[in-house]
């Protein structure tokens, strides 16, 4: 018996490849909105698009990590911290007066890093500059840019929240990307949300 | 859209010309109720206000029961209609409000991730989206539901709807469930009015003016995500919002299906939906799924995701998410 050549095996198999050919085309094309989304890949112009997009917020800063668009910002600190600037009684000097700890700091309660190993204020604060933050490898960080702070233990958070899924946009999804800093929703104090009874109930379903 | 709209109108208009019509069925009805309406309102206008209300507000009652559907409009109709409503609202309840019929913003299809480590079941989220959705308080419509689960669980039917204590409870964890906004969504192939589509940006809304109340809709969403108005919709006018968009947060009547819109009357402005602004904890993500720098494409890509029923092929625009 003759062998088959090259041509007439290729010409014999050629319906087969056309049918799975097309079979992979309807498959492609069945992708539904996970295709769409993964032929998308033409940044989206917010300016230009979107007619109403908001100006920046003043109360805002430009944070120093990029993420996947760019540069973006975030919710300032120092002008919502009561009595900042730390350094009108934290100079060089020692406080004098009787239970001033007391009364300017006594509703703080630190109930951060667990039990066995809680973090104590210097951890976090600069002793020698009280406007301050430090860091475990002794740089001086800005108290608007905590989440430089915040990013030494919980790097991972940190990363979802440079990346988006973590914390939160301020009011538009449009525009100059801002969102809201580690401290505007966690007591930096005590950082885990309280219990709380929640604002309203469901009704039993009625179909 | 607008070129087979405007097909179909010329050829309405030559088989009008054809048959030596003035013009079409819908348009004389409506010119001839047009004038009935203004004729009784006179009559009644004659001997005080009476039951018909003032004569202005029965014209344009009149009016609107004979407009389109909001998807053959012209803009200069959507305008017409949506004046004649700011208008209504004002003679009925004595409220300013300002409605718009903003078309979609274009390359824009919205999605949403709800990150279930994170929610803890504060409920705030349905409390911003009854209060700027104007949903009915005496039946205590909410278009989102939170559901308390137990660890490993995957859909809410085993979780608690009810619960109400404080929250959150250990060794639980929280769903929310509202309209997911299917690519190829049952509930649109269901409509026998074609009262209810899927926006160019993703989102399905409903024209309630053209909704008879069927709710066929309502039986084929598989997630239970659409509402009914058993009764006319009742909110106190100094609670209601009064930025309101046709096809979103505008009253809408007894006997009318409504549900989620993802706010189209913020997030066409660019900002968002009220239940992803009024999360305390950051559990909700929305964003355009076309930007590849959207937080939503993040999610999509860094994150385990799934999406509720997905087997079923309605290829919602909503996704789960733990950290």
């Amino acid at each position: 018996m003759k062998t088959p050549t090259l041509k007439s095996y290729l010409f014999r198999i050629l319906p087969a490849l056309i049918i799975i050919f097309s079979g992979l085309q309807a498959y492609a094309g069945q992708g539904g909105v996970v295709e769409t989304i993964k032929k998308a890949i033409v940044p989206f112009n917010d300016e230009e698009q979107v007619d109403s997009v908001p100006p920046l917020p003043r109360d805002t800063v430009l944070v120093k990590t990029k993420y996947q668009g760019g540069i973006f910002w975030t919710e300032t600190r120092k002008d919502k911290v009561e009595r900042f600037k730390c350094s009108q009684c934290h100079n060089n000097k020692d406080v004098t007066i009787a239970r001033a700890a007391e009364m300017a700091h006594g509703d703080i309660s630190s109930v951060h890093g667990g039990k066995l190993r809680p973090l104590s204020c210097f951890t976090c604060h600069k002793k020698d500059e009280r406007d301050f933050l430090v860091t475990e490898k002794g740089s001086k960080v800005d108290m608007d840019h905590s989440y430089r702070m915040c990013g030494q233990c919980h790097f991972r958070q940190q990363k979802d929240w440079v990346g988006g899924a973590h914390g939160k946009r301020v009011s538009f999804w449009a525009g100059k990307r801002v969102v809201k800093n580690c401290t505007s929703c966690h007591d930096p104090h005590s950082p885990l949300f309280e219990k709380r009874w929640p604002k309203t109930y469901s009704r039993p379903i009625v179909k | 859209m607008d070129s087979r709209q405007n097909n179909d109108c010329l050829k309405k208009k030559e088989s009008n010309r054809r048959q030596g019509k003035q013009c079409g069925r819908r348009e004389f009805l409506s010119g001839a109720l047009k004038a009935a309406a203004l004729g009784s309102a006179a009559m009644v206008s004659g001997c005080g206000t009476g039951l018909l209300g003032s004569s202005e507000e029965s014209a344009l009652k009149w009016q609107e029961y004979f407009k389109k559907n909001y998807r053959l409009m012209t803009q200069e109709e959507k305008d017409e209609t949506v004046a004649r409503l700011e208008r209504l609202a004002k003679l009925r309840k004595g409220v300013d409000i300002q409605m718009s019929s903003k078309e979609p913003v274009e390359d824009v299809l919205f999605g949403y991730a709800f990150n279930l480590t994170r929610c803890e079941g504060f409920m705030e989220c349905v409390a911003a989206c009854v209060k700027e959705n104007n949903l009915d308080r005496k039946s205590q419509t909410q278009y989102i539901r939170i559901f308390e689960m137990e660890p490993g669980e995957m859909t809410p039917e085993s979780g608690d709807g009810k619960y109400f204590h404080k929250v959150p409870v250990e060794n639980h964890f929280y769903m929310g469930v509202q309209c997911f906004h299917c690519e190829s969504a049952p509930c649109i192939k269901a409509c026998p009015t074609k009262a209810t589509w899927r926006e160019p940006d993703g989102i399905v809304v409903v024209d309630y003016d053209w909704c008879i109340g069927c709710r066929y809709c309502m039986a084929a969403c598989p997630y239970y995500g659409r509402r009914f108005n058993w009764n006319e919709p009742q909110v106190p006018v100094k609670e209601m919002t009064k930025k309101q968009h046709y096809l979103g947060n505008r009253m809408r009547g007894k006997g009318q299906v409504e549900k989620c819109t993802f706010c189209v009357q913020r997030s066409r402005a660019g900002r968002l939906p009220a239940c992803v602004e009024a999360c305390p904890t950051g559990a909700r993500v929305f964003g355009n799924l076309l930007d590849p720098k959207s937080e939503i494409r993040f999610v999509l890509k860094e994150k385990k995701v799934f999406r509720l029923k997905e087997e079923l092929g309605t290829d919602p625009k909503f996704w789960y998410f733990i950290d």
